[in-house]
């Protein structure tokens, strides 16, 4: 696992399990996600998503813990951590992977040398489009969630 | 220039003795000037921009956070200086910015440590410290970056924290309030991040507490940070970050 930020819990920001975030999500600090996110998400600290998170969308982190489902791309600069719970539905670029036993992992992996870190140049990191995510307002398709 | 604004509440009989006190202290140090009793037949605005207009630049409010904040709307604009002389109940602001209740303030205000601060601005009002809206099916667009739709109910605190620090953005932290059955709340659902400006969208008025101030405001709502909008005299012992 990696280094925990030392506390200064003010540095991070936190979406709660019942807040839908939609659009470009970016920030300096630590991001922690239990709710639902659609667009983009970029940090270069960590980003935890939580058991109960569902993402759609591209993510751009330092490290990243993941333990929920998350449909897009993730490109992960040092480290990242696939939790039993996790689902990903993407492709997925990073220095170190680590997976725990019942993750799924659909999609391509690339992994860099530790020296240079997760390039991406493979990975395209195309925009998701609101209409595409299903329970957005933008949605064309009717779905309950 | 020293101008001296009363708030209205100061000319009840208990306030008499501590005034004149006040007033024989700042004329000691030297720092006395000319003085108003704000009451309802006054209007402060034109008060204050008369005075400045004649050559007053620091504008010292004798009253509690309510008389600060109706001064702060006048003069955020304006290039003149605020000092404070805490009376009465509710001082979150003072206590904030350092300054001791009653006559312990002259001597503050005597010393004139000045600091600029930011303030905080929801439409054409500013706020000091903090502002919380409570309800639901609230929209709010952040640095039109992302959009937040709140269907259920929810206390929203938008936090003007680190006033000193002119880099610093606004906190917002969004506690859900929805109850699971009907005494059980959903448990800890709280969101926090921090943005430069916010968007609050509603389909109908929402009341929103402005410096503990229950004010209704219309929406669309438009809340930013003025940094470094305001300068105050303020004391040694200021805090870096408002009370809880």
């Amino acid at each position: 696992m990696f280094k925990e930020s030392p506390g200064n819990p003010e540095k991070e920001t936190i979406i709660g399990p019942s807040v839908r975030v939609e659009g470009d999500f970016i920030m300096d600090g630590n991001i922690i996600i239990d709710g639902t996110v659609c667009g983009t998400i970029k940090t270069s600290k960590d980003l935890t998503v939580g058991k109960p998170s569902v993402i759609f969308a591209n993510i751009e982190a330092g490290n990243a813990i993941i333990a929920g489902e998350v449909q897009g791309n993730l490109l992960i600069h040092n480290r990242l951590e696939l939790k039993a719970t996790a689902k990903i539905f993407g492709d997925v670029a990073t220095t170190i992977i680590d997976i725990e036993a019942g993750a799924i992992l659909n999609g391509h992996c690339q992994m860099a040398e530790q020296e240079k870190s997760a390039k991406p140049s493979s990975i395209k990191q195309e925009k998701i489009a609101l209409e595409d995510v299903p329970g957005s307002k933008k949605s064309k398709k009717i779905n309950i969630v | 220039m020293y101008y001296y604004i009363y708030d209205s509440f100061l000319s009840d009989k208990k306030y008499r003795k501590l005034l004149a006190q006040i007033e024989t202290r700042l004329t000691d140090l030297g720092i006395n000037g000319k003085i108003n009793r704000l009451s309802f037949l006054k209007n402060i605005r034109d008060l204050i921009t008369d005075e400045i207009k004649n050559g007053q630049n620091t504008i010292v409010v004798l009253g509690n956070d309510s008389t600060i904040n109706k001064v702060i709307n006048i003069i955020a604009d304006l290039d003149v200086f605020l000092g404070i002389i805490p009376i009465g109940k509710e001082q979150k602001i003072s206590k904030f910015l350092g300054v001791p209740e009653g006559l312990a303030a002259c001597e503050t205000l005597s010393a004139r440590i000045i600091k600029k601060i930011n303030l905080g601005k929801i439409n054409q009002s500013y706020f000091v410290t903090s502002l919380v809206i409570a309800g639901r099916d609230i929209i709010l667009e952040c640095d039109n970056n992302f959009v937040i739709n709140l269907e259920q109910y929810n206390h929203i605190e938008i936090t003007n924290k680190h006033l000193f620090q002119p880099t610093d953005q606004l906190e917002i932290i969004i506690n859900n309030q929805a109850k699971k059955f009907f005494f059980l709340s959903a448990g800890s659902d709280i969101s926090r991040f921090k943005g430069q400006s916010l968007l609050i969208n509603s389909k109908k008025s929402i009341p929103i507490l402005v410096n503990d101030e229950k004010r209704i405001i219309k929406t669309p709502a438009q809340i930013s940070l003025k940094k470094q909008a305001l300068a105050v005299i303020v004391g040694r012992s200021r805090q870096e970050q408002p009370p809880a």
